[in-house]
Formats: structure tokens, sequence, C-alpha cells
């Protein structure tokens, strides 16, 4: 089981301690002769903001755009097509629900309703009061025949249902 | 294999042989299984021979487009300095279908094999493989197969000896399931939005980093292998109707259905069997419906076109859908069509890139129209304004999601109009959906 | 080298059009325009609009005319019932969320929104009440606004900045209909080019704050011209309401600035509507200023110039005076020791970096290489001493400090023709009213050697006159030379004494001017 992320509250006041350092800087340096550009390494790099701070804030995008030598604006605008990527702080555990029709005839909505219930977040989008989690419908994640799947964090968990939701959630404290 | 289920003994496997088998993960489990050895044996031909064994199989796309592989390759040009790339189509984002998981998931040396065999044959020296974000296990099984490649030799600098150098890189999507569309997935390697592209140029002129460039399925890809260790003769003979459609392939059953799962069949299958024999049927009490059976960018198949329908890319065509990628989303008499339509029309909506005006705008409003239709506050006119915007929402665009959106809706208002016209007539109940 | 010809039919009319030529250039020699919005024969084409869907026959589907290139034996229908029906379809889509606030939009009359839906839309929606998208107005920088409810996402800023600019700072965000520009709040919109995605932008969401609800499209008369702010020679053109100029803007010249100005230069504009004018002649008499008519102003010129002689003269011109002014000027002084030097203020270079050879350049003056044409320096110090020493000093539109004009001191006398009452004006001997470049029609020299036309924007002021006038009418009393009574033929004249400008005339120039061979002149350079 893949670990969660810290609590990302009130980093605003605090100063922004760079990412590509170390072993990560290492990380992505070690993926630029894969690539005969290094804008094509963008994809990647976000994704290392993304592990290191569980979201990616202006702070990621800035500096990702200094080591692709890239400018921040184009960053953004790659960084919010893809869904993934959370340009706001999220709970320690991210849920995805597929909600897309081959889960939603397999009764999606019951198990998001269960998740909503058993996380405590009220509402799609919302983090838990105790921070804990945040939801999220997804559109299809590719494993219709396992309805429905749910992604938490970076576990992909098939054929989940109501009854099985309060178990899988107590594996994330 | 139907895994989770076990094998139906009206399947072929040949892709499918090992879901299930865990051993079959490792490079050494894999070389047990016979894997492997068609790499060595390409390795030992020429690049036009492996491609003239491919085009005899008359293997073609597994992705949706279906279009012949051997040809495909034929595309490329002669190596001239420049470099080449194979790219790898594991963004399996089309809903309904989930077979390219399941073949990364279970058997990743067989898709690796197939990767470096074609490499090879188009003067790849470097394949990337895009792996949809979401599939953290695949990647996970991926990274650690070929790692494992690597080190056995089997890739890098001289695979298996050779001298000929095939590398493969994992290369992560981020949520976004346009990127499935070819051109769409070579800016997304490249680092961009993934909008897809005109063409021409296509791939094969100036593809990914706007050089020479192929893009097969996973699917499409496995298959490589046993075409290659077998003959394509032999997965030529695999073809229960038209010649055009040869070979096995994984259909992906979804909904409602008892047995949902890959089944691996005989191209030219009846569809009939696949559903309610193989999949299981219906639920005890339950009719089939409806079927859409090419991942949901086609139109819906009534139940009597689905149970008259071959399985193969014109049997298919011939009842009034099209394949696809052969993810078939199974409806029973408990479906709400109106419903399922709007909900995949959502999706394309939250989907669409924003590139094409018609796309952009057309996949929300048709949204909305159809959420008005559900809360019961549809007009008469919204069927024939529906009908009207798929039009002009067909044929128009870059690329095929705009098309792909009006599919199902202009179907299901020709086949299911009973079923809108309940919502209209508010004499069924309506839905609370907000957009 | 020749091109391969292709043959074509479009709506009707058949032509030979060079291979490799897309469909909506072509139709645009056949006379047709193809409706577009993300289409810009300056930038990358992208297709997205899908505008510009023409039908061709045989192929299977309606073609983007901006990437579509023509093939041998094409017939090509932009009015056919199917692309007509696309184009209406595409331009429904297009306003489902557009506001329609067209009466408090500053686009609007220059609307390419407005004028397609005016053209070939429909009357009514058939959208009805959902709610439209609605983004607040965002500050992109120190000119630009974005007022995203009205952005029909064509991309064109975006592309200017990614591949013209060459930096990227906006950005399409989002996906489907949530779309829009994006940029990083910590960069600014404020490359020295920038200005230009107003203009790019086909409809009101991209606009300028300093034009921002000054004047209605309609209300404006536009007139031809050439930027005067530095020696690249950008066409323009001159947006006045009233007599008043209210907007620089470029226009096309594939060979100067294809579409672009600097915003430097589109803001250059204010010095233009100056009230501090000289509007009447003024010639000194004893201790008194007395205000005369032209003819005994240009008596009291002839005559100083006839008292000179031989003698030294020295004439201080601007930069932004026309080649026929400093022509017929230097040639009314032409019997004189004369050392004739323009001002040329200076500024760093600014290059639009996807173009080849434009560029906002050092030399802030528009027609230097005019100047050193007729026989100016760019020495404006050196002429200014030896001023001290001359028997007679002629300012030709040059404002000087307090320092420059008490170094006139010694001079004989001094002749001011300017168009601004100052202290220079006020202490000549005779001053004399001239209108400024958008009060009169006239030629600049590019530094590529072009010679270029503007043309008057406005009414002069009071009595004012252009230079060449003065000059000439000066020079026909003082020898008996015929006095050119248009522009066109102050211009032909200077052939006659500059012989790289032989044999041009105005007609010749046209819109986009034209390259003169200057190793014929034998200009001091």
């Amino acid at each position: 089981m893949s670990g969660g992320h810290a609590a990302t509250g009130g980093h605003d006041a605090v100063a922004y301690e760079p990412v590509f350092v170390g072993e990560t800087r290492a990380k992505l340096e070690a993926l630029f002769p894969k690539y005969p550009t290094k804008q094509a390494c963008l994809l990647p790099a976000l994704w290392m903001v993304q592990e290191a701070r569980g979201w990616v804030p202006p702070q990621g995008i800035a500096e990702v755009a200094e080591v692709l030598e890239l400018t921040p604006a184009y960053v953004r605008g790659v960084v919010t097509f893809y869904t993934m990527y959370h340009l706001h702080p999220v709970g320690r555990h991210f849920i995805q629900v597929c909600g897309t029709s081959p889960c939603h005839l397999c009764g999606s909505d019951d198990v998001i309703a269960a998740i909503l219930k058993e996380t405590g977040c009220g509402e799609l989008g919302a983090t838990s009061p105790d921070g804990r989690f945040t939801v999220a419908e997804v559109e299809c994640l590719g494993a219709c025949g396992f309805p429905t799947p749910v992604l938490i964090d970076d576990d992909f968990i098939d054929a989940v249902t109501p009854e099985r939701v309060p178990g899988i959630l107590a594996r994330y404290p | 294999m139907g895994y989770p289920h076990p094998s139906h003994q009206k399947e072929n496997v040949v892709l499918s042989k090992y879901f299930g088998d865990v051993e079959a993960r490792s490079f050494a489990g894999w070389v047990k299984r016979g894997g492997y050895e068609a790499l060595k044996k390409a390795l030992g031909m020429t690049p036009e021979a492996i491609i003239e064994e491919v085009k005899a199989s008359g293997l073609r796309g597994r992705g949706g487009a279906g279009f012949p592989t051997g040809l495909k390759w034929s595309f490329m040009p002669k190596p001239s300095g420049k470099p080449h790339y194979l790219v790898c189509n594991a963004d399996e984002s089309e809903p309904g279908t989930f077979k390219d998981r399941e073949i990364m998931r279970w058997t990743p040396h067989q898709l690796i094999e197939g990767c470096a065999i074609a490499a090879y044959a188009i003067g790849a020296e470097r394949c990337y493989i895009y792996i949809r974000g979401e599939f953290t296990e695949p990647w996970k099984i991926m990274s650690a197969a070929v790692q494992e490649a690597y080190a056995k030799g089997a890739l890098g600098e001289s695979a298996f000896g050779s001298g000929k150098r095939i590398d493969i890189v994992l290369h992560r999507g981020a949520g976004a399931y346009i990127c499935g569309e070819e051109t769409a997935m070579m800016n997304s390697i490249e680092g961009k939005r993934g909008n897809p592209r005109i063409k021409p140029p296509f791939p094969a002129q100036a593809g990914l980093f706007g050089m020479p460039t192929t893009i097969n399925n996973v699917e499409t890809l496995s298959a490589v292998p046993h075409i290659l260790s077998r003959g394509g003769a032999w997965y030529k003979g695999l073809c229960l109707s038209n010649p055009k459609s040869t070979g096995t392939k994984l259909f992906s059953v979804c909904g409602h259905v008892m047995r949902p799962g890959n089944y691996e069949i005989t191209m030219g299958f009846p569809m009939k069997d696949l559903i309610h024999d193989l999949a299981g049927g219906m639920r005890p009490g339950r009719r089939l419906k409806a079927v859409i059976p090419g991942g949901s960018s086609v139109p819906i198949m009534t139940a009597a076109e689905a149970e008259a329908a071959l399985c193969d890319y014109e049997g298919i065509v011939e009842q009034g859908s099209m394949l696809g990628s052969a993810g078939f989303i199974v409806m029973d008499d408990s479906a709400d069509l109106v419903y399922e339509i709007y909900r995949l029309a959502k999706f394309y909506a939250h989907e669409s890139c924003a590139q094409c005006t018609q796309c952009r705008e057309g996949t929300a409003w048709t949204t909305k129209i159809l959420a008005r239709i559900l809360r019961g506050e549809g007009k008469t006119s919204d069927l024939d304004l529906l009908l009207d915007l798929s039009e002009q929402m067909t044929g128009r665009t870059i690329c095929v999601l705009s098309d792909s959106c009006a599919a199902p809706i202009v179907s299901g208002i020709k086949k299911f109009r009973e079923e809108f016209d309940a919502y209209l007539s508010r004499t069924k109940a309506p839905v609370a959906v907000v957009a | 080298m020749t091109e391969e010809l292709v043959k074509v039919t479009i709506d009707g009319v058949e032509l030979a059009v060079a291979k490799g030529t897309t469909i909506i250039e072509a139709a645009k020699q056949a006379g047709v325009l193809v409706p577009h919005y993300c289409y810009h024969p300056s930038l990358p084409s992208p297709a997205v609009c899908r505008m510009c869907l023409v039908e061709v026959e045989k192929a299977p589907k309606l073609m983007p005319a901006c990437v579509t290139t023509v093939a041998e034996g094409n017939v090509i229908h932009v009015n056919s019932q199917s692309a007509k029906r696309a184009r209406e379809s595409v331009l429904e889509f297009l306003l489902i969320n557009h506001p329609l606030d067209c009466p408090i939009c500053d686009q609007a009359g220059e609307c390419e929104l407005q004028d397609y839906v005016f053209q070939e839309g429909q009357a009514g929606t058939r959208y009805g009440d959902y709610a439209k998208r609605f983004n607040p107005v965002e500050d992109f920088g120190p000119d630009v606004l974005y007022v995203p409810n009205r952005c029909i996402l064509c991309t064109r800023c975006v592309r200017f900045m990614d591949s013209v600019a060459e930096e990227p700072v906006l950005n399409v965000s989002e996906r489907g209909d949530r779309a829009y520009i994006g940029i990083d709040p910590e960069q600014p919109l404020d490359h020295p080019w920038s200005g230009n995605v107003v203009d790019l932008c086909p409809v009101g969401s991209l606009i300028s704050k300093d034009f921002l609800h000054k004047a209605r499209a309609w209300d404006l008369d536009k007139t031809a011209s050439i930027c005067p702010g530095c020696t690249q020679g950008c066409n323009i053109m001159v947006d006045t309401r009233d007599e008043v100029v209210v907007r620089l803007r470029p226009r096309p010249n594939l060979d100067v600035n294809r579409h672009f100005i600097c915003d430097e230069g589109r803001a250059g504009y204010r010095w233009m509507n100056r009230g501090d004018r000289v509007e009447a002649p003024v010639v000194r008499s004893g201790a008194g200023r007395a205000a005369v008519d032209w003819d005994a102003a240009v008596d009291a010129l002839a005559g100083v110039v006839r008292e000179v002689g031989a003698g030294s003269t020295v004439l201080l011109a601007s930069g932004r005076a026309s080649l026929e002014s400093l022509g017929w000027t230097a040639r009314l002084l032409a019997d004189t020791r004369l050392t004739a030097a323009i001002r040329v203020p200076t500024g760093a270079e600014a290059p639009l970096a996807g173009i080849s050879d434009l560029a906002l350049r050092a030399e802030r003056v528009p027609n230097l290489d005019g100047a050193r044409l007729a026989g100016y320096s760019a020495d404006f110090d050196g002429a200014l001493r030896a001023a001290g020493s001359a028997a007679l000093v002629v300012l030709l539109d040059v404002e000087l400090s307090d320092d420059e004009r008490s170094r006139l001191g010694g001079a004989g006398r001094v002749v001011a023709i300017t168009t601004v009452d100052d202290d220079a004006a006020a202490g000549a001997t005779i001053t004399l009213p001239t209108t400024s470049m958008v009060e009169e029609s006239g030629t600049y020299l590019n530094r590529d050697r072009r010679v270029q036309r503007y043309h008057q924007a406005r009414s002069a002021p009071g009595m004012a006159r252009p230079a060449w006038w003065i000059a000439s009418e000066a020079n026909a009393a003082l020898r008996g030379d015929a006095a050119p009574a248009t522009p066109a033929e102050a211009f032909a004249a200077l052939g006659g004494w500059l012989p790289a400008l032989a044999g041009l005339d105005y007609q010749a120039l046209g819109f986009t001017g034209k390259v003169v061979d200057l190793a014929s002149s034998g200009a001091a350079r």
C-alpha cells in the first residue's frame, strides 16, 4: 500500500522547499537521455512534484518550468489539461471513484454514496473535516469488468461494493 | 480467457492464455512458457520479412481503427539517420474497454516482446509505452518487467546479442482520455497538452518529435510474437466469417452480464454467444436491451442487432455499429438509456480537449440538453435539436471525439426514442441531474 | 525559378495557383473570402475553429481551407449548402456562451464574430435558457485586458506569443468548454510586442486598456501611414476620431512588418494631438513680432536666405520630417555652406524573435536613411556647435533644450519651421507653422532602403503648411524655380537632385513602398 501525503495546510506561510534537489534531481536528470527534448520530461517532472508535495503548488510549477527551460505559463497550460494533477491541496488520501456508464450500470452511484458517507466528505471534491480524505468521481478508470474500481492514492482496487467500503477505508488512516 | 473467470471452451486463448498466472509475469516464467523465442527469431530476420509476415497474418489494429498493421509498418521510411519511434498505446480509456490492462498486468513480457519485434521491424531504436496515469498496477508490473528485460539482455544496446539496439521507455499519462488518440499521445509524450494534431502529416512522415513514428495498441503488439512464432498463415486462418478480419481478439464485456470479463475469441464469433454464453447472459429475470460494442464511441445496437451480429470489423458494421476497441457495454431492460447516453455525453464533454469549436461547445451543450430531458424539463423539439447538433458534430473536427459523443446520441434517439418520449411526456419520473 | 502551378476552380472561378498554396489563400486569389477565425497568415495554422470548412468535390468530408493545400483539378465550393450550413453551425456553437455584449464592447463594428454572424448566422438561438459560461475580466499586462466571456478560443494570441514573440506567456488552460486563455500570475504580458494580441484577437476578448471605451469603431477614420517611431518603418493605420488620433494599429506589409507593430510604436501617438501649436507665420521686425500671411512669410524666408548668399548655414531637422520636406529645405539652402543634421534619439533595440529583420530599432526616428540620402548627417551635436557661428540657422521641427537654444545665440538669424509654439519658436527671426506627419502626406526611407508613403490623417491646424511647401515656395521666390503644388509633385521633383529617387512617383510606391538603389545616389552616409 502506498503511503499517503502529509497534510498540506498553511503552506503559504512556509517557504517553498525546492523539489528538484538531491535524489529527485538525479531521478529527473536520469530521464533526460531517454527523450530528445527536456520538455518531454514535463509530465514525469510534474508527477515528481505531486509525489513530493501531495499537489502541484504554484511554486512547483515555477520550479518545473525553470528546470525544464519552459515558461510557467506554458507549464500551467499543460498541468490544467491533465486531471490527475492536483492544483489545490487534497486530503491525506485521494479517492477516485469511477462513475462512467459501465460502472454506473453496475451501481457506482451507491459506491460513491457509501464512500462519501464513510469518509464524512459530504460532497464530491470536498475534503473530510479531519483532512483524511478527498473524494472525486472520475471518468472511466479502464476496469469496467471489475465494477466499481476505486483508486486510493496509488492503490487500484477492483470490484468495490458499498459493503466493502468501510473495510477498505480502514486501511487508510 | 475471461479472467477473472476460468477459460470458456468456446474461447480461443492465445494472448490471454496466462491471465491469472502470476508466474508468467517474470522473465523466467515468460521464457518457460515459450516467451522471447519470437523476438530471437525476428532478430534473425530482415525487417522487411517481418513486415511481410505481419501483412500475411491480416492483423488489424486492435485499438479501434482496425487499420492493417503490416501495411502501417510499411509506411515507415527507410532508415535515413533520423530517429524512428515506436509508440505503444497503453492509454486504455475507452469506456467499456479493459483488455490492455489485463495484458500488462499478467503478461508484461508478451507486450515487451511485441514492442521489441515491432521496433526492430520499423527501424526504431526506441519505443515509448504510454500508460494511462490511473493504471498504477500495470505501471508497476511493466516497470519491473522492462527492468528485467534489460537485465536479461532482451532489451538494450544489443538485444539478445544481435547487435540491434532496442530501448523501451515507459511514459505515464496523467488523466486525459483524448491522449489515447495517436497524435494527441505524441503531443503528450512531448510534454504538451494532449491535443490531437491535424493530419497530414501522418505519423509515419512526421510523428513523435517530428520523426517517423508508428503507433500501435497494446493488444496489436501483443499479437505480434505469436504471429512470428506460428506464422502469418496460421493467424490468417483464425477466421470464422469475413476473411478481412483474422486472428483472435479480446472482447471486454461489462455492464449487465453475469460474468463480465475479457473473452478471447476468433474473429467472426457470434455476438449472441459471447453475451449470453461466455459472459453468462443477463441476470435472472432480465432481458437484453442494448449493447454498445466498440467502447462507448460507436452507435448503440438494439438487442436484435446485437444478437444477429458476428464479432468482427465487418460483422458489427453490418448490424449498424462498429467494432471499435471491442469493449461491450451491455444493458438489460433495467437500464435507463437516456441516463446512460447522458452519462456518456458528460464523459465526452469532460474529455474534449477544447480545440475544435463543435466539440468544445457541442459536447457540453448536448449534455445540458440531455440533463434537462432527464429532469423532466425537456421540450419535444429537443430531440430534433440533438440530432441536428450531432450531425454538425460528426465529421467536422480534427479527431473523432466529437463524432464519438454524437454516435450514441443519434443511435439512441433513433433506436430507443420511446425512452426519450417517456421523459418528454412526463410519464417517467424525472432524475435529478445537474448538467 | 519557376513555380509549379495547379489549376483549381473555386466557386466557379478557374485559376492557376502555386503548388502548395492553401485553399484559403487560393480562394483569396479567386476573390473569395473563406470565413475564418484561427487562421492568420503570419501564424501557424492549428485548424481548430473549423469555420473555414469548405466542400472539395470528391473529398469524403468538408476540408479545413486553412491547412488543406490545393491539388490539381480541385473543384472547391466555399458557398455550397453544406459548407454554409457547417459555418452557420460553428457560429451557433460560438455564440451559445458568448455574452452578446456588443453595445459595450470595444470590438463592435470591427468584430469578426459580429461580421460573420451578420453575414451568414442564424437570426435566433436554440440554446434556450441555459446559463452561459462566466469568468471575470483579467489584467494580462500593461496594456491588455482579457475578457474571457467573449473568447472563442481561436488561440491566435497564444500562437503569437509562442511562435512569433517566442515568449510563451499565454496558454490554453483547462479543457472542454471550461477552457480559457491563461497566464502565469508572476509573468505578465509585457513583451515589447505583446500589444499585437489585441489586433490578432478576432473578437473583443483581448482589448487595449489605452483604447478602452474611447471610440466606436464606426466613428473612426482610418488612414494608411508609417510608424514614426523608429527606422524599421512599420506600416500602420492611424485611427482618428473627430480629428484626434486615438489609436495606431499595424497595417500589413509582408516585407517590412508582416502584420505587427511594437508596443512603443503603438503607444507613440500622443504627441500627434498636441495643442500647443503655432498656427500662423510670425516675422520679427525690430523688437516686435507680427503675424503675417504666407506671401509675406515666404518672402521673408527667401530674403534671409538671399542675404546669407554663400555664407554658412545650419539646418537642424527632425528625423520625423518627410523626404519631401528634408529634400526641399536642403534644396533651399543649396547655395550656402550648409551643415545639415537630424536629431536621432536612441533606445534599446527590441526584436520580434520569430520574424527575421523586424525589430524596434535603436534609432527612434523613421527617416534616418531618408535624411542621409538628402544630405543630412546624424551628428546633431556637431551641427549645433556650428550653429553658433552660422549666418543662418533653420530649425525644421526640432525641439531644443534651453541649453541647446542658448547655443544658437551667436547665429545671425534663426528660422523656425515648427509645429510647436515653444521658446525656440518665440525667439526665432521667422517662425513658420508646419504640419506634423499626421497632418500631411509624405514619404520616409526606412533602414532597408524602402521608400514608403504616409497619408494625411487629420487636418492641419490654422495656417500650418508642410515644410516642403514652405521651402519650395521660398525657393521659387529666390530662384524662380517652379514650386510643386502637391506632395506628389514635391516627391517627383526630388529625383532631380537625388538620383536614387529618379523616376519614382507616388503611384509607383503604392501602399507598400519601393526599395531604392542608394549606390546610384552618392548620398553622404
